[in-house]
């Protein structure tokens, strides 16, 4: 049976989205990766997962976006970590003030990560 | 056969510029035909090379993936890993392919850090991509030694330090940028001690780059910045003033202060600013004693810093420009007023009943 | 006046035309050259720059971008996402609708939850005023968006309005419609921060041609290749004039123009300068002139760059009638400026301004259309008078078609080289059918809108800009 935990991960870089996606699995998520904004509040919309990872700067959509169509329009708690760039504090500020949960600087573990979404996934 | 006769009979007959203007006809129009052709092999081969391309990317990718889980506590490389080490040597040698695997190894290793990150560089060390990076750093081509530099950074390649700070006042710009940031990528801030002999000019870009490099790191290890201060190279001074800016040095302030009377506007303009951040009072008397001698740009970067470190005892002179011509300063005067001295502030609505000033003065009233 | 003059006078006019088109096509050939040198440099400098990494911080300089609106109703909403997703940082952006008779306001103000601010305008350029005010979001992902609703005024008093309103360093003036790719700021912000020796005060890239491209909710999505001749005509023209042209002349330090669609500049010259022209159907152009000859005449040594990199994607006249208005006002506005700034002309003061930039635009740009058409009615007169040697007619003509030709594949092959954006099958043999269409499909019309353009300019002072029908870009 299925009840695997439910994650969408927003980020262009087909690389790392694979490396995450494998070493979520192995801890028993089920990951829905999205190569932009515009995928990921689709994917949210029709999977409505337990946490959302998401970029802040990606095409189209950005990070910050994603955060406010899940917390204004779709009016959810959905536990949010968002991954940026060295130098865009004032992105992740924003980003917190739109609700997300947690923030990891790029370049970040891939342990550390999995040790926080099991933290907000508790 | 006569019309061709015709033909040759004609050309040798026409004046000499018109020959010229058949024999350019034909032979236009053979290159053309060849070009034509040219063209559409070129467009296959583009469209084939980037289905290779993506195709290998994902192949790598997967391969890469694998090894750095297929790892086990007690092997430093597993049998899996090795079977991977080993295919992705044997691409290696192809220029095409070391590019894919390069490039697919550092989308990665930019990402992410800790132990999959050394695991990369293992990895970039097994597969002798090393060996092909270090070996452009003999070529005669600028553009060739500048990636190899480039790529040895990104892989955190410390061992090649003595090849590479050879270049550092290699005539080539570009080569020189890529030691620089090659040194600031792995030591850190005592990666910028080029900064003390560096004769060329650093441009924006550069120190940008470099800047942005050095976010990544701890602040608690940042040099002693006042020796670049008074460096006589302008650029390193404006690099430096960067740095107090970002990093606070507050230790700076007596160096900054006398950048204050350096010769060239921009420096001095830089520095009122960094002043003015790092909220230093006596730059604020220093400027306020002679600034009617100062530039505008200098004058408007003052009422800036004034608005930091404003106190009652400038009232005096505030006053005295409230009028300005200047836009800024006049709205820079007007704010700081109205927090020191809220009914003088009302009073000056009769004074400055011009429309301009009075939009000014509404504003700052309401905002 | 005896035959013998009239032989004389014959053969030096046969002269000239001959003298002006030799320079014509050599000045092309050597500009194709040079320019194909820089591009190769610059891809060079480049290829390992990673334009997602860098400025994506707050240290990077400050840039407005002003996009003057007007009736854009339809793909308001779009655009503006658009224009709010690039990857820059540091950078805001100024939508300024001019007046606008349509609900543009009413709808930005709906989709960005935008609400009146009080703001304080710096009036460094004397512009038409507000009307409905000045507006900001509260939402903060849309942070970075200021309208400006104000008074009708034209592209030129809108971007004034925008110039007035900035708050950076640099301003990019855009037009509201250009899609914008993720990296443009980066790539164009970069000549201004890598020169030491000079100031840069403008720099320009690539326009490419978005017609019949999907593009959905403001990205890019795939890109075709027109169907339309007109619209595949003017793809060729593009890349000939920035591939083989362009990058030259900024080579030279000789650029008089970066496209009115998309260009950045050091908003402090551009401020001194007293901002763009609201008299001139020209205003891009006129504005870089006049920022040149200050820096001329003050003294600073400066430069206009350009880069060849594809920067935003805008949609081009998909029928004669609009094409034939846009070249118009090309005309207009290239006459409009030369003639402003006729003290230019040959003047060893303005070094390569006066004695290389403006005498090529005027002879070579400006003129290049009425010598044409001298030309050819001087050649009908002939023909009428049976004057013609029909053979030796035959084989100019020939040759200039073959070179017209040649040049117009020599830019394909830059452009495949480069940044080879046509990937599709049977685009090649497309691109090669236009290139020999283009003399008969394009350049008949190019000739009648500018002799157009020199009519209206000297006997109909009336016309402006002329209305370009929005159709919105194609919507999978």
């Amino acid at each position: 049976m299925s009840d695997a935990k439910k994650i969408v991960l927003a980020e262009d870089n087909s690389t790392l989205s694979l490396l995450l996606k494998f070493r979520l699995e192995k801890e028993g998520y089920k990951l829905l990766i999205a190569a932009d904004g515009k995928e990921a509040i689709e994917l949210i919309g029709q999977h409505d997962p337990e946490l959302i990872l998401t970029d802040i700067m990606m095409p189209f959509i950005s990070g910050l976006e994603v955060i406010s169509h899940v917390r204004n329009k779709l009016n959810k708690q959905t536990p949010i970590i968002v991954f940026s760039a060295a130098g865009q504090e004032e992105m992740v500020l924003k980003a917190f003030n739109l609700g997300a949960n947690d923030f990891m600087g790029k370049p970040f573990s891939p342990n550390e990560l999995v040790i926080r979404v099991k933290r907000l996934l508790r | 056969m006569k019309s061709y006769q015709y033909f040759i009979d004609y050309f040798k007959n026409a004046p000499a510029i018109i020959q010229v203007v058949w024999v350019m006809i034909v032979l236009f129009m053979v290159i053309i035909t060849i070009l034509i052709i040219y063209l559409k092999l070129l467009r296959s081969r583009l469209r084939k090379n980037e289905k290779i391309v993506a195709q290998y990317q994902n192949e790598y990718e997967s391969n890469l993936i694998t090894y750095l889980y297929s790892g086990n506590e007690e092997e430093e490389v597993s049998a899996e890993q090795q079977l991977i080490v080993d295919k992705l040597k044997s691409c290696v040698p192809d220029k095409f392919k070391r590019r894919v695997v390069v490039s697919t190894l550092l989308r990665l290793r930019n990402e992410i850090s800790g132990e999959m990150a050394e695991s990369i560089q293992k990895l970039y060390f097994q597969t002798g991509l090393i060996n092909y990076a270090l070996s452009s750093l003999k070529s005669k081509k600028w553009y060739v030694v500048a990636k190899g530099i480039r790529e040895l950074a990104q892989f955190h390649v410390k061992e090649v330090n003595d090849q590479i700070v050879i270049h550092v006042n290699n005539p080539n710009k570009e080569i020189r940028k890529e030691v620089q940031l090659y040194l600031v990528t792995l030591f850190h801030f005592e990666g910028l001690k080029f900064l003390d002999v560096l004769q060329t000019h650093l441009s924006e870009w550069d120190q940008i780059q470099l800047l942005e490099v050095l976010q990544r790191f701890d602040e608690q290890e940042i040099p002693n910045i006042n020796p670049w201060l008074k460096s006589k190279n302008d650029s390193v001074v404006i690099f430096a003033i960067k740095l107090s800016k970002i990093y606070n040095q507050f230790e700076a302030k007596d160096t900054l202060l006398e950048l204050l009377e350096h010769q060239h506007k921009k420096i001095r303009v830089e520095a009122i600013q960094v002043l003015s951040h790092l909220q230093v009072y006596e730059a604020k008397e220093v400027l306020k004693n002679k600034f009617n001698e100062l530039s505008l740009e200098e004058q408007i970067a003052f009422f800036k810093l004034l608005e930091n470190v404003f106190e009652s005892s400038d009232e005096t002179f505030l006053q005295e420009h409230i009028q300005h011509k200047n836009f800024e300063i006049k709205v820079s005067a007007l704010k700081i007023f109205k927090l020191l001295n809220i009914e003088k502030f009302h009073s000056f609505k009769r004074l400055l009943s011009a429309p301009k000033d009075a939009e000014i003065i509404e504003f700052i009233e309401n905002n | 006046m005896n035959t013998s003059t009239v032989e004389i006078i014959i053969l030096i006019i046969h002269f000239l035309f001959f003298i002006y088109a030799c320079t014509a096509i050599a000045s092309y050939i050597i500009l194709a050259m040079i320019s194909s040198k820089e591009t190769i440099e610059y891809m060079k400098k480049n290829s390992f720059v990673n334009y997602k990494e860098i400025l994506s911080s707050t240290i990077s300089p400050s840039i407005t971008i002003i996009a003057p609106a007007y009736n854009e109703s339809l793909n308001i909403i779009e655009n503006v996402r658009s224009l709010l997703s690039s990857h820059y940082v540091n950078y805001d952006v100024v939508i300024v609708n001019d007046g606008s008779k349509d609900d543009s306001l009413e709808k930005m103000i709906v989709a960005y939850d935008l609400v009146k601010v009080d703001f304080l305008i710096n009036q460094q350029i004397p512009t038409k005023p507000i009307r409905a005010g000045v507006f900001k979001s509260t939402n903060p992902a849309f942070e970075k968006l200021t309208v400006v609703d104000k008074v009708n005024g034209g592209k030129a008093d809108a971007l004034n309005m925008g110039l007035n309103i900035s708050k950076s360093d640099y301003v990019a003036c855009i037009d509201v419609d250009c899609l914008l790719l993720e990296n443009s700021l980066q790539k164009m912000i970069k000549p201004f921060l890598e020169v030491t020796d000079k100031t840069v005060i403008a720099t320009g890239g690539v326009i490419r041609i978005a017609n019949s491209c999907i593009i959905k909710d403001g990205k890019l999505l795939d890109v075709n290749f027109p169907k339309k001749l007109i619209e595949k005509a003017q793809i060729l023209e593009y890349i000939r004039a920035f591939l083989l042209g362009r990058m030259a002349w900024s080579r030279l330090n000789g650029l008089l123009v970066i496209s009115g669609a998309f260009g950045l500049f050091n908003k402090k010259v551009a401020i001194e300068v007293g901002g763009y022209d609201t008299n001139t159907v020209g205003e891009d152009m006129e504005l870089i002139v006049r920022m040149r000859r200050y820096m001329e005449e003050t003294k600073q040594k400066y430069k206009v760059a350009y880069i060849p990199d594809p920067l935003c994607w805008t949609e081009a006249p998909d029928n004669y009638k609009i094409f034939i208005s846009q070249r118009n006002r090309w005309t207009r506005g290239t006459i409009e400026t030369l003639r402003m700034h006729r003290k230019v002309a040959f003047n060893p003061k303005y070094k390569s301004l006066g004695l290389l930039s403006y005498p090529y635009w005027l002879l070579y740009e400006r003129l290049a259309p009425v010598i044409e058409v001298i030309g050819i009615i001087y050649f009908i007169i002939l023909a009428a008078l049976n004057e013609v040697r029909w053979d030796y007619a035959l084989a100019f003509i020939i040759l200039a078609y073959l070179f017209a030709v040649l040049f117009s594949i020599v830019a394909i092959f830059s452009e495949e080289l480069t940044y080879h954006q046509y990937k599709k099958k049977g685009t090649g043999f497309k691109l090669i059918m236009i290139s020999l269409l283009e003399p008969f499909v394009l350049h008949p019309f190019i000739l009648y809108a500018a002799i157009r353009g020199n009519i209206d300019y000297y006997f109909n002072k009336k016309k402006k800009w002329g209305e370009m029908t929005r159709k919105g870009m194609a919507t999978s």
